[in-house]
């Protein structure tokens, strides 16, 4: 069984024989995390296209900047914080600007404001649901969602990702991710309500 | 050690994240199981995360895709989406460029100071009084009647 400490180990490897011009390290590093990364980027847009787009800008970006990699953080966490930024500069590009921090009235709220929009309360998903169908109301749901609060979800819930690692990624404290996080599920719950009142938790 | 509602309803998100210490979890577990209106809060947050269980079919990773973008990566291939930002020149540094600029200045200045030296030397050997700026004859002619210095002395001798 590999661990994480000796896959950390092969990445640094990889990455040292990639900067000493080993095209193939650096291609079994783009085949041990593409499919992560095709799975994030997907989250930003609808389209295969300009979901492999951003992908391949990714890998691109990291092999430009690999001299740059510390190795204090993971390559993972590393090539992480390149897809979020890579994606959200995509989206600035294409004209579908992520919601910057301060323009979300959310994000500025009083702690007892953001305390209230908790107290909204959805339901599990019902049993009957199938499992694509679940997927798809999720993914929906998201979509309504500024990109700095859908972004902490995925991270958070698709890639379970420890509060740390997402602090690396995002570069921002622990801190902020617990209260990005904690408005993002509020935000969730205010959207899927209002998309599926159906899924409102019964008094 | 026991806890109140107040205390234990903000770490009940990073409790049901696995973010919590044991010593953090252990008092809002026994709090959990006297309150019910925290645990109906605990209990959201687990209905909340259920929604997330599943995720749409994955993205095909198209064949070949990581031997194409290596490849594209190793021939100096820049991506299509973001430019990079304009490259940073080193900066040249300071000292050099100023010792050249003084040493320049210095040479000028040396060279000027050679040239007014030698314009405020006279121009031969000999003490001619003749030889006096013009403006002083100019003067002299505007005062016709009033001896130049020159000439008192030409006189008394």
């Amino acid at each position: 069984m590999i661990t994480m400490h000796e896959v950390a180990r092969e990445d640094t490897q990889l990455v040292e024989e990639a900067l000493g011009g080993n095209q193939l390290s650096f291609q079994l590093l783009i085949e041990r995390y593409q499919e992560r990364i095709f799975a994030l980027a997907r989250h930003y847009t609808k389209s295969a296209v300009e979901v492999e787009d951003i992908v391949q800008d990714t890998f691109l970006k990291a092999y430009r900047r690999l001299e740059t990699f510390q190795r204090q953080s993971s390559f993972s966490t590393w090539l992480y914080r390149i897809a979020v930024n890579t994606a959200l500069d995509f989206l600035k590009r294409m004209g579908r600007s992520p919601v910057q921090a301060v323009e979300d009235p959310e994000l500025s709220a009083s702690p007892v404001r953001a305390q209230a929009g908790s107290g909204i309360a959805i339901a599990a998903p019902d049993a009957r649901l199938r499992r694509e169908e679940v997927a798809r109301i999720t993914a929906e749901v998201l979509d309504e969602l500024p990109e700095i609060f859908r972004t902490v979800l995925v991270l958070r819930e698709f890639e379970d990702m420890p509060y740390q690692q997402m602090a690396e990624v995002l570069g921002i404290s622990i801190g902020t991710v617990e209260s990005r996080l904690f408005r993002a599920r509020a935000r969730f719950k205010e959207a899927m309500i209002r998309l599926h009142p159906e899924f409102a938790a019964a008094d | 050690m026991k806890i109140n509602c107040e205390a234990a309803r903000p770490l009940v998100p990073s409790y049901l994240d696995g973010e919590l210490t044991e010593v953090q979890a252990s008092p809002l577990r026994t709090h959990l199981l006297d309150c019910p209106a925290c645990r109906e809060v605990a209990k959201e947050g687990k209905s909340l995360g259920r929604w997330f269980e599943f995720q749409s079919e994955p993205v095909a990773v198209p064949a070949g895709f990581a031997a194409r973008v290596a490849r594209r990566a190793f021939a100096g291939d820049p991506g299509l989406l973001v430019p990079e930002p304009p490259a940073i020149r080193p900066r040249r540094p300071l000292l050099p460029f100023l010792l050249v600029v003084s040493a320049i200045a210095a040479a000028i200045l040396f060279v000027l100071a050679v040239a007014i030296q030698r314009e405020s030397l006279p121009h031969t050997n000999g003490l001619d009084a003749r030889s006096r700026p013009r403006w002083l004859d100019d003067h002299s002619v505007e005062h016709a009647s009033a001896e130049t210095p020159v000439q008192r002395v030409e006189t008394r001798r």
